[in-house]
């Protein structure tokens, strides 16, 4: 039968894959790249045409979209590098995932040369999330965080003085006072976890005390004061209503919509949103006075008087362990991440630079206000738990934090600690 | 019921046929209605646009629109694959539905318990296996990829509704016409083809429905756009920036790709209706 | 989510009692009694018989075989794969680390309350789409059958559509009108009880599954109703004709002399409706992708297999849910007798 179904297989192959080849790689034998992005507005194209013009001919860069949401996009990288695909030159990786590609050798080691030059005067954050076992394997790309915006009417309203630190807790109580909606992300995706992640680490503790270990041996910081702390925060917005109807399905673009309504107050979510904003006004959909009544701050304080520690996001680029030009692959992925790039895509995309130096750009600082704040917030950030086993990790924290009526400190954190150990142990299903 | 109606009848039916109509009709016109939203007007919570707007079919279909390529290489690979498995499957089955109609020989039962296994087969039991294999063979994330497990589909449907079509089929016209001193050939083209063809065509468009259905496989067995087929691609949609919502062009792919399903139904609805219950070539 | 392949593989048959065929009304595989029923008369006759019976045998296969062996192919050779990994415990981004556990797999899953919960849900979603598409699809294909010529076209087409759409595409739509930011459904009926601006559909198991069945229902009804129309030329004419002339009511027409002239097609197209149903998997996917109660045998195999690359498991999943439909289809068969055969016409 088998030999049967690859006798047929090979046949229709034949007939079909050999037109189509046509307009694959290599016409004119420049070598082709690879580049596989995640979903944008365009930008990751742009610098692929811009780099492979730079390149005068030492290679092309084509570009493979990725699914919208970062499982999915883990999901298709490594099902192609499981099969140690060799058409996979340069990635752009969500940093969740680095730790576990680098592990099952899914990434080209970084030259040393290379790795100097793409970490120099790069916020720390982004060098941290492209590291695993104190190595870079990745090339910091774009940096990401998360702000607390806010309507400056209803802080005002409620006498909070924004230019210092705020609490959960003041927040929480300044929307409830006015009858008023908290944007956060509910909803069961990577952004519950984003969100944990940062209430645990904003109380000092950590979602996995120990990431390097090997999956029966990891142990979970959640059944702590810490991971206490962030319970009761969530569950505090589940159940009181604050967090509005649309809670347990809110992603960052609804929490958007939320933010900006009759009843927005404040908001945790990416810089995206001014971009976002901004484009609405002007295409006449929101009115001017909505965007002038937006303001930033830092991430706020799990508990009050310890730092905040903002969520960390953005894209590194990973260059393919089976690719046929892995070196080239490293040139092309330091075009990519030049400052000059690195600037034009945060001005275009609005997704914020890992290089310090992008900050620096005129346009930048006209396009975002905002620049100093989120190169601040891009210093305090904590990484999600750096793990090969970060998807059964996140999985199983959206299975047991969710929804965020049900999040409860005493109970959550034991059930979550017992069911995620259970699973890395193989001993439960997802 | 007599061709002369009552004026009750002719209400109860005015009444049926607008029930049917909503009913039938209702969520096209909506996905419809959203799709020709303006972005910022995706969450009017309307049902007819605010204003109406092209800018998501720019999206999907105008050069340098941002899914453009996305969606027209998903289109290209969604008709490619549907129609090649279509006609393989239709090729394989009027041979074996022949054979089944026509003569007489062991196992025939067996194939048709076969199409009947096959058919109510949990699509998502092989995909797993069939993943792995392809990794190996290097079928994955291509056409031939997605066309043999098409015909897991296309194939037993063919097979049944060819062989129900066939039976009905008056062979013995072939003989008449032969003893009326045409040619073998010259017979079965006038005498059969004529009432075969129109079984082997509705069988083809149904067939071509099922495979341009197909999700799992979609999703599971590709990674490019090298393959992926319209309802896969729908996930990969993007809006205007990393995290927007793609509800627009979604809606706008969802009509276009809906478009030829009317099409072909207004078109062929007496022969789609008469394959899938009577199997009845009633011209 | 292929709505249309089962089920239609069997009412073509329906309608076929006057077909005439030129062979063996009744086929069989057994060579032999062939030979018995055919009654030849004499050795001599006998043996150009059974050459000409094994001539035709041969060329029946060269025909047919093809396509057995592709049916074979695209679903045999799996299923039988997916049993033999079933027994590892196999995870694509950890290849070096597999190793054989034998039935492990399946004692984790048949322990989980994760499997329970899947399997209950599936199994509502099917007994609920089933039920509701048992009666309006009876509507439709009564409308459909009883319409006057120059509605039945439009009633026809409209019917069709459903049918011939994407299941995916039909998730989205139904999504988009549900859906607490897009949708416009709670702002029509915030008249009803319990609906209102607030209501966020897919943050609940129960109000997810009512639009998740509400388009598992769109969709695969006009099927369900094909089958049924097809089982509706089968009652005679004249049996319903003598009971209004005896002065039944339309009711009682329907329920003593239409409904038990088709019990056969009725059960057969529940059976495979409820075997499709079993299999849903786009809808889900779409809506919520399992959040809120909703994750259901398919896609829990899915996100085992595929999304996390647990081969494995992943597999003895799915050899789980392919048994679950045989269990399915022996109890139908067994117990309430569903003649496939008979409705298929090889009797």
């Amino acid at each position: 039968m088998r030999r049967r179904t690859r006798a047929l297989a090979v046949l229709v192959a034949a007939g079909l894959v050999a037109p189509l080849a046509a307009c694959g790689p290599g016409d004119d034998g420049t070598p082709v790249l690879t580049w596989y992005i995640n979903p944008d507005n365009g930008g990751q194209a742009d610098i692929a045409a811009s780099c492979t013009d730079a390149a005068d001919g030492a290679y092309r860069i084509e570009t493979q979209l990725l699914p919208r949401d970062a499982a999915s996009q883990r999901e298709q990288l490594a099902r192609r590098l499981a099969a140690k695909d060799s058409s996979i030159d340069i990635m752009s990786l969500d940093p969740v995932f680095i730790a576990e590609f680098a592990e099952a050798d899914f990434l080209a080691p970084v030259p040393d040369d290379v790795a100097d030059a793409t970490t120099k005067d790069v916020v720390q954050g982004a060098i941290d999330a492209s590291s695993w076992k104190d190595e870079l394997v990745a090339i910091p790309f774009w940096a990401n965080t998360q702000l607390l915006w806010y309507r400056s009417s209803v802080a005002e309203a409620a006498g909070l003085d924004m230019s210092k630190p705020v609490t959960w807790e003041q927040i929480m109580q300044a929307a409830q006072d006015q009858d008023k909606l908290l944007a956060v992300q509910g909803a069961k995706a990577e952004s519950l976890t984003v969100w944990i992640n940062a209430l645990v680490e904003g109380a000092g503790g950590h979602i996995i005390d120990n990431p390097e270990a090997p999956a029966d041996e990891v142990e979970l910081g959640l059944d702590t004061d810490a991971g206490r702390a962030a319970a009761q925060i969530i569950g505090d917005i589940g159940t009181s209503g604050v967090g509005g109807a649309g809670l347990p399905s809110e992603d960052e673009p609804a929490s958007l919509t939320v933010f900006q309504g009759d009843r927005g107050s404040f908001m945790v979510n990416w810089p995206f949103v001014w971009s976002s904003t901004q484009g609405a006004v002007e295409a006449g959909s929101l009115d001017q006075s909505l965007l002038d009544d937006i303001g930033w701050a830092l991430y706020p304080q799990t508990v009050e008087g310890s730092d905040a520690r903002p969520p960390y996001g953005g894209i590194s680029l990973g260059i393919g362990a089976f690719g046929k030009h892995t070196d080239l692959a490293y040139e092309a992925a330091q075009c990519i991440v030049s400052p000059d790039n690195q600037a034009e895509y945060f001005v275009t995309n609005g997704n914020p630079a890992a290089s310090i130096e992008a900050y620096e750009d005129p346009d930048v600082q006209k396009a975002f206000p905002m620049y100093d704040v989120i190169r601040d917030s891009l210093d305090q950030a904590a990484p999600r738990p750096q793990t090969p086993f970060y998807n059964e990790v996140s999985t199983g924290l959206q299975q047991t934090w969710y929804p965020p009526a049900d999040v409860n400190p005493d109970s959550t954190p034991p059930a979550s600690t017992e069911f995620i150990t259970a699973v890395l142990q193989g001993e439960r299903l997802l | 019921m007599g061709s002369v109606l009552s004026t009750r009848a002719k209400v109860w039916w005015a009444v049926i046929t607008v029930v049917v109509l909503v009913g039938a009709l209702f969520p096209v016109v909506s996905i419809f209605m959203t799709s020709f939203k303006a972005s910022s007007d995706i969450n009017s919570g309307t049902f007819l646009p605010p204003r109406w707007s092209t800018e998501n079919y720019e999206q999907i279909l105008a050069s340098g629109g941002s899914a453009q390529e996305l969606f027209l290489s998903a289109l290209r690979n969604s008709i490619g694959i549907s129609l090649i498995a279509t006609v393989i499957a239709v090729v394989l089955a009027t041979l074996c539905a022949y054979a089944i109609a026509r003569l007489d020989f062991p196992g025939k039962r067996l194939i048709l318990t076969t199409a009947l296994g096959v058919s109510i087969f949990p699509v998502v039991s092989i995909v797993t296996p069939l993943f792995n294999l392809w990794r190996n063979i290097g079928l994955y994330d291509t056409w031939p990829g997605l066309i043999i497990p098409y015909l897991s589909l296309t194939l037993p449907i063919s097979i049944w509704t060819l062989s129900a079509f066939f039976r009905q089929i008056p062979w013995e016209l072939e003989q008449a016409a032969q003893v009326d001193g045409a040619t073998p050939w010259q017979a079965f083209r006038k005498a059969i083809v004529p009432l075969a063809a129109p079984g082997v065509f509705t069988t083809a468009l149904i067939a071509f429905f099922i495979a341009w259905n197909d999700f799992v496989y979609g999703i599971s067995l590709t990674s490019t756009s090298a393959a992926r087929p319209v309802p896969a691609a729908l996930a990969f949609f993007t809006g205007a920036s990393y995290f927007e919502e793609p509800t627009g062009a979604i809606s706008a792919a969802a009509v276009v790709v809906t478009i030829p399903v009317v099409v072909l139904v207004v078109l062929f609805q007496r022969q789609i209706v008469s394959g899938l219950t009577q199997g009845a070539v009633k011209g | 989510m292929n709505a249309q392949t089962g089920p239609a593989a069997e009412p073509p048959t329906h309608g076929r009692h006057a077909a005439p065929s030129t062979t063996e009304d009744r086929p069989t595989d057994r060579a032999p009694r062939d030979d018995a029923r055919r009654g030849a008369p004499d050795a001599e006759a006998r043996a150009a018989r059974s050459d000409r019976a094994r001539a035709e045998a041969r060329l029946g296969w060269y025909l047919a075989g093809p396509a057995f062996v592709v049916m074979l192919a695209v679903t045999l050779y799996p299923i039988l794969q997916a049993v033999y990994d079933s027994l590892f415990n196999y995870k694509l981004t950890a290849p070096d680390d597999r190793s054989f556990v034998g039935l492990n797999n399946y004692v984790v899953i048949l322990t989980d309350p994760v499997w329970w919960q899947a399997l209950w849900v599936t199994l509502l979603i099917t007994v609920i789409t089933v039920a509701i598409e048992l009666v309006l699809g009876f509507a439709l294909a009564l409308v459909m059958h009883r319409a006057i010529k120059r509605l039945r076209g439009l009633l026809r087409t409209a019917i069709l559509v459903p049918y011939g759409i994407i299941t995916v595409v039909s998730a989205f739509a139904w999504f988009y009108a549900f859906d607490i930011t897009s949708g416009y459904v709670n702002h029509w009926f915030d008249w009803v009880p319990g609906i209102g601006p607030d209501l966020n559909w897919f943050a609940q198991q129960g109000t997810s599954l009512v639009v998740i069945i509400a388009s598992e229902v769109w969709k695969t009804t006009p099927f369900i109703s094909l089958l049924l129309l097809a089982g509706l030329a089968q009652v005679p004419g004249d049996l319903e004709e003598a009971a209004k002339v005896d002065g039944a009511t339309a009711w009682q027409r329907f329920a003593r002399v239409i409904v038990p002239n088709m019990k056969a097609a009725i059960l057969v197209a529940v059976l495979f409706r409820a075997l499709d149903a079993f299999r849903i998997f786009d809808n889900v996917f779409i809506m919520t992708n399992g959040a809120n109660g909703t994750e259901v045998l398919s896609l829990l195999a899915y996100r085992t297999s595929i999304g996390q690359l647990q081969i494995g498991m992943g597999s003895a999943i799915s050899v789980l849910l392919f048994l679950c439909v045989v269990l399915i289809c022996f109890v139908a068969i067994k117990l309430f007798k569903v003649d496939l055969a008979g409705a298929r016409g090889e009797k």
